[in-house]
């Protein structure tokens, strides 16, 4: 027989606000193996039963933006120097985005068997999705930095400021997949409106065209044009196309505010998923 | 020195808010009436007062839809009550759908260090488990392939090897003895068994009443989401089954009516 000094498992009291999101970080940080295992399955599912296995990961990206190329560069003729670069620098990030909202947003529910066999925090789950289109993301960056094979001019210093604007990007990835991950579960249609959502976002964002342009198109329109200010993926889409295809400094400024205004946002979120967690498995 | 009881339930309560479940329970919401509140909600347990104490082994016996499986998860964690407190101490394995944890994209030897991470046992003492892990679900050359080729009997037999290779301190079993051949069940039964013994509490949850009366100490017998008996196993298992040869040769209404006063 085992000693007296066995910690509570089950029924724990419940705390406020701070103390439940202390505890949630807390405990994905005890779990980080979890994260790990959870995302190495995923990235693997994407490559399993296909002829050329993670050789997608290079691949997608680059059929996209021969795409968009062929659209926007040839069809709508838009003159811009160096256009691939331009418009890689930019839909890169944007892909990562959309594949990790996307994949989060399903990441709880099909993973509704293992929560009602094991009491473990959920929300490793949006997380390792996220975590799981990073990698994506990096493979994507192989095509990305072939493009200064043709344009080696653009290729400056400040391309190596690329981790920054990343964990900004990051910064609001996670608070998004995690709300709505835990919405999917209560409404089947939260899928839906994302991907609505997304696809909207993409044309509020300096994905196509420059900032500035997406600016003069939008002015006589003043609601959009506000959801455009107001996008912070428009800020950092645009940070990623001045270090690495402008060759310049970063709006670093506005790169912070964008960064701080996603701190409350993200707490919010976390708390949100941990409030909404213990009825999971009753609705699923 | 004085210590908490491993399981210490208090006027537990469980609902299932039926707004926003499946059509499935609705169905069930009809023939279950008398456990719907005036908000709508379904009370899967209700009032549950409950204390399993160090060594207890207890049988959880009732029919289907009596709260069993709701209790278990609510015991696990993985359910948190909505009315009365609950405390359980120590570690918890739960061997409730064996091997509901396994990615089909990774081989054995990576599955058990994931199920091994979900249950939050570190990955150190995990990797150190997997020869014995392997060698006991009997997969051979298969440890190296993606579990999503393994027939459902290898599934099952690695599923068990996995759950059963924890020490918890309280263990929760729901209908697994019957996993896998007839040779696996006896090894698998007597690794159980052996898991039993080491535990401080165990709750078992079954419908093979023969074992459940050789295997536990206590018993209790839900109906309706209420404890209706309590006491030694073998005793409350008895009334139970004399219970249910009445109600089987009862004509049906009269059982359905006797089952609402519950």
């Amino acid at each position: 027989m085992r000693t007296a000094s066995l910690r509570l498992t089950v029924g724990r009291p419940q705390r406020g606000p701070i103390g439940t999101i202390a505890e949630t970080v807390r405990s994905v940080y005890q779990r980080r193996r979890l994260l790990l295992y959870l995302t190495i399955a995923r990235v693997r599912q994407d490559g399993s039963n296909s002829l050329i296995g993670n050789l997608w990961l290079i691949i997608d990206p680059a059929v996209q933006l021969a795409i968009y190329y062929f659209l926007v560069g040839v069809v709508l003729n838009r003159p811009q120097a160096n256009f691939p670069l331009f418009l890689f620098a930019a839909i890169l990030p944007w892909r990562w985005f959309t594949m990790a909202i996307g994949s989060a947003t399903e990441s709880v529910r099909r993973r509704d068997k293992v929560m009602r066999q094991i009491a473990f925090p959920q929300i490793v789950l949006p997380l390792s999705a996220v975590a799981a289109s990073t990698t994506s993301f990096f493979f994507g960056l192989i095509p990305l930095f072939s493009l200064y094979l043709v344009y080696p001019e653009r290729l400056t210093i400040w391309v190596t400021t690329l981790p920054i604007v990343i964990f900004v990007q990051v910064l609001w990835t996670a608070p998004l997949a995690i709300l709505f991950s835990a919405l999917s579960v209560f409404f089947r249609d939260t899928g839906n409106f994302v991907r609505h959502g997304l696809r909207i976002g993409f044309y509020l964002s300096p994905a196509l065209f420059s900032f500035e342009r997406i600016q003069e198109l939008l002015a006589p329109y003043p609601p959009a044009h506000l959801l455009l200010e107001l996008n912070p993926m428009a800020w950092i889409l645009t940070a990623y196309r001045d270090i690495l295809y402008e060759g310049r400094a970063a709006d670093w400024t506005a790169l912070l505010v964008v960064a701080l205004a996603s701190l409350p946002f993200t707490f919010a979120s976390i708390y949100a998923f941990r409030r909404m967690a213990p009825t999971f498995v009753k609705v699923l | 020195m004085k210590h908490p009881s491993p399981i210490l339930l208090k006027g537990v309560g469980v609902s299932y808010n039926l707004r926003m479940k499946r059509k499935r329970s609705m169905r069930r919401s009809v023939t279950h009436r008398s456990r719907i509140d005036e908000k709508g909600h379904f009370w899967a347990l209700r009032n549950i007062d409950l204390e399993v104490k160090d060594g207890e082994v207890l049988a959880v016996v009732g029919g289907n839809g009596a709260g069993k499986s709701t209790l278990l998860s609510t015991l696990a964690g993985i359910i948190t009550p909505d009315a009365g407190s609950i405390a359980v101490y120590g570690s918890i394995a739960t061997l409730l759908h064996v091997g509901a944890g396994f990615d089909d994209e990774l081989n054995a030897e990576e599955n058990i260090l994931l199920v091994g991470a979900l249950l939050g046992v570190p990955a150190s003492i995990m990797r150190k488990k997997v020869p014995e892990i392997l060698e006991f679900a009997d997969i051979g050359d298969f440890a190296k392939a993606e579990v999503r080729t393994y027939s459902s009997g290898m599934r099952a037999r690695l599923g068990l090897a996995v759950a059963t290779s924890v020490e918890p301190d309280v263990l929760l079993v729901d209908e697994v003895l019957s996993t896998g051949d007839a040779s696996f069940r006896d090894k698998a039964r007597n690794r159980i068994l052996a898991l039993m013994e080491k535990a401080r509490a165990v709750v078992y949850v079954t419908h093979d009443l023969a074992s459940a009366k050789e295997l536990c100490t206590r018993a209790i017998q839900l109906e309706g989401g209420k404890i209706v008996a309590d006491g030694p196993a073998r005793k409350v298992i008895n009334a139970y089954e004399k219970k249910m040869r009445a109600r089987t040769s009862a004509p049906r209404p009269a059982s359905r009516r006797v089952t609402r006063k519950g």
